[in-house]
């Protein structure tokens, strides 16, 4: 292989798939990133084999070949290199990479590319063209509610389903559910209904750029992937295997108090309780007063207390639709979902202190959230 | 002949290659027996097998395709090894947990995602209980292999939902057979058959690197000249063995089955001695001492080796075992 690619492209191109390196394996070439010569351009690609990245960048070519370099060495090497060029050069004999520019020369022991595990190579006909902009609000708006916890892998996931037009993102880890659905330009094919790890979503989200215009989201056949592929960048990952539960079931079907709020003054007073919330165990009281007569308005009085710290109490204006309630929630999933709803007001449905509550934006039905309540003795 | 190239256990390979035809396998195996009796071979061939994706028939694998060597080399991509960082460490929880994660991905190449736990005796008893948990609910294309000295070790719980094969040595000329068409002389094959207990992995592992072989010719020669030591010489000996654990290790196993056949011997018993090479020194011995002093010999090296699995104190126990040598 004998290449020469620019040092800045070589530089992001690592930098994308580097977050797909897994360094401590038991398959040593899993620290490596596959650099091939791929149809005029180099491919460089990673996998931990749960997700793998793909980066092409525009390269002049005058051998074609591939090896398996080094992630960490390669990275840290490449992003000092003085030159503005830098040429790659594989002796397939000893499986040794030098690379040179400007004053610089550099050999670095590399693994065989045969070693690689194989890539998926999906035939994108078919595929799902998806808006990157609104992708990737649907991804942040429910990633951050799927579960840590490995003791319930499907949890780990995010429960993506395509009906017709229709699409249905869901996360939930036992204490909170986000659902968030949209309609896509053209109907799909056939229905799909397939659990994707929440990791490889929010690394999806964050190596789409603004150039990026459609995302193709395709399902290869047997394979138990998904594969989504920007201009010059490919995602896939293996799926989670199991049956996420039916969320549905979750949502409460009505409501005995609505509360409209400014979203981001709910936000702010929910920032505030969490200072001292989170010394003990992130409580935070929302009491909904509904005004005595139609001259007093309704409010809502966030508060928190810790014994070490002390208290908070921040009070917000609001439109109550129904009775009073006290009830507490955890405040650090309280601020999550504030911070990724768009719309200005926001909707709080609450029933009962031990009864779930939802949380809307208002005048956006595509987008929900359920929190359990937290005990308050 | 067949592809699965194992040394004994023809049953084992049959029960494992019928299933695989009859595409009836388990979802979880616990190959039990002694060190290099072959648990680990048996689990990778099986492996092999049911992910080779050009048998050459229906529960053989072809042993020469790249997923093939991939396993052989426990690099395969859907195969997790599991195992204490080194032997007679802890196998941790955490080890087990990360396992549980890829365990529910759907599998990267083949119909299938395997988790090989090697020695899960050495299992936390958390790692053990997580464990469970996976046995338990397990997807439909995760198959574990669990590999164990006995199944008595492990909770009770976690061999019930395991089907479990009893990997046995096996008998000396049978091992000296098929050293010898590996390629080994006839003498040589008989001795490692001997010396391994008839354990065909012990037995390669030896004729694989012969400075095992030395180290064990100067142990026994060292158990000798222990015999007819003076304390101080004893407590120098001591001092040395000590100063590293593996190696202590290790010559507690040599010294053991040397101990073994001397009381073998004074008991009258004609089994055919693992030092093979030592028969004269062996009777020699056994004419010396007897039945109880040999037994009581056997039962302070096995107490030592257990000892040292608990992190006891390396010095001390050298010291205790050798001022208890027996002397001529």
């Amino acid at each position: 292989m004998k290449v020469t690619v620019l040092q800045t492209n070589l530089a992001h191109g690592l930098g994308i798939v580097s977050r797909a390196v897994s360094p401590r394996t038991t398959l040593p070439v899993l620290a490596n990133v596959l650099v091939a010569t791929d149809e005029g351009r180099l491919r460089l690609s990673a996998t931990n084999l749960e997700m793998g990245i793909t980066c092409w960048i525009g390269a002049k070519i005058e051998e074609e070949g591939s090896t398996t370099v080094p992630a960490r060495t390669f990275a840290d090497l490449v992003n000092t290199l003085p030159g503005e060029q830098v040429a790659l050069t594989l002796d397939p004999n000893t499986q040794v990479l030098n690379v040179r520019s400007g004053t610089s020369t550099n050999d670095i022991k590399c693994i065989d590319a045969q070693e690689f595990p194989p890539l998926p190579v999906p035939d994108m006909e078919g595929a799902l063209h998806i808006n990157v902009a609104d992708f990737k609000e649907m991804i942040q708006q429910v990633v951050f509610a799927a579960s840590v916890d490995e003791a319930r892998p499907v949890l780990m996931g995010v429960l993506v389903k395509i009906n017709g037009d229709q699409i249905t993102m869901a996360a939930a880890d036992g204490f909170r559910l986000s659902v968030r659905t949209a309609t896509l330009s053209s109907p799909f094919a056939k229905p799909v209904s397939a659990i994707i790890p929440a990791r490889a979503l929010a690394e999806l989200a964050r190596i789409t750029s603004d150039g990026d215009q459609m995302i193709q989201m395709v399902f290869p056949k047997e394979r138990g992937q998904v594969v989504f592929r920007l201009k010059d960048v490919e995602l896939s990952s293996q799926l989670i295997d199991g049956t996420f539960p039916d969320y549905e079931q979750i949502i409460p079907r009505g409501y005995k108090s609505r509360t409209l709020v400014s979203t981001a003054a709910l936000l702010k007073a929910c920032k505030q309780a969490e200072i001292f919330a989170r010394e003990g165990s992130n409580v935070a009281r929302l009491n909904i007063k509904t005004g005595s007569n139609e001259m007093e308005p309704s409010e809502v009085e966030i508060s928190a207390q810790s014994e070490e710290t002390g208290s908070n109490e921040t009070i917000v204006e609001a439109t109550v639709d129904g009775i009073g309630l006290l009830i507490a929630f955890n405040v650090k999933f309280l601020r999550e979902v504030l911070e990724v709803i768009k719309t200005p007001n926001v909707a709080i449905e609450t029933t009962a202190p031990n009864a779930p509550g939802v949380i809307r934006p208002v005048g956006d039905d595509t987008f929900l959230h359920v929190i359990m309540p937290m005990h308050i003795s | 002949m067949t592809n699965w190239n194992l040394i004994g256990h023809a049953w084992a390979v049959d029960l494992l290659r019928g299933q695989l035809r009859r595409g009836a396998v388990s979802h979880a195996y616990l190959f039990a027996g002694p060190p290099g009796v072959g648990r680990r071979t048996l689990a990778l061939r099986f492996a092999q097998a049911l992910l080779c994706p050009n048998p050459p028939a229906p529960g053989e694998p072809c042993g020469t395709c790249q997923t093939c060597r991939q396993i052989e080399a426990m690099h395969y991509p859907d195969l997790s090894v599991v195992q204490a960082e080194k032997e007679g460490g802890v196998l941790k929880v955490e080890q087990v947990r990360e396992v549980r994660r890829i365990l529910v991905l759907k599998p990267y190449q083949g119909n299938y995602r395997l988790a090989l736990f090697l020695r899960f005796q050495e299992a936390h008893p958390s790692a053990s209980n997580a464990l469970l948990k996976t046995l338990e609910e397990a997807p439909a294309h995760a198959i574990l292999l669990l590999t164990a000295e006995h199944a008595d070790q492990l909770l009770p719980t976690i061999v019930s939902r395991c089907e479990i094969l009893r990997l046995r040595p096996l008998s000396f000329d049978e091992l000296t057979v098929a050293l010898q068409e590996r390629g080994l002389s006839e003498s040589q094959a008989r001795l490692l058959a001997h010396i391994s207990g008839g354990r065909p992995g012990h037995a390669l592992r030896l004729s694989a690197s012969p400075q095992l072989l030395e180290m064990r010719t100067e142990r026994l020669n060292d158990l000798h000249r222990l015999l007819s030591a003076s304390r101080v010489e004893r407590f120098a000996y001591a001092e040395l063995l000590a100063k590293d654990k593996e190696n202590l290790r290790q010559t507690l196993l040599i010294w053991l089955s040397y101990w073994l056949d001397v009381m073998r011997r004074a008991s009258g018993a004609h089994i055919p001695p693992l030092n093979f090479d030592r028969l004269p020194e062996i009777e020699h011995l056994a004419a010396r001492f007897d039945l109880s002093q040999c037994s009581r010999v056997v039962s302070a090296l096995q107490k030592a080796g257990e000892q040292l699995e608990a992190n006891v104190n390396s010095r001390l126990l050298a010291e205790t075992l050798l001022l208890d040598w027996p002397r001529i």
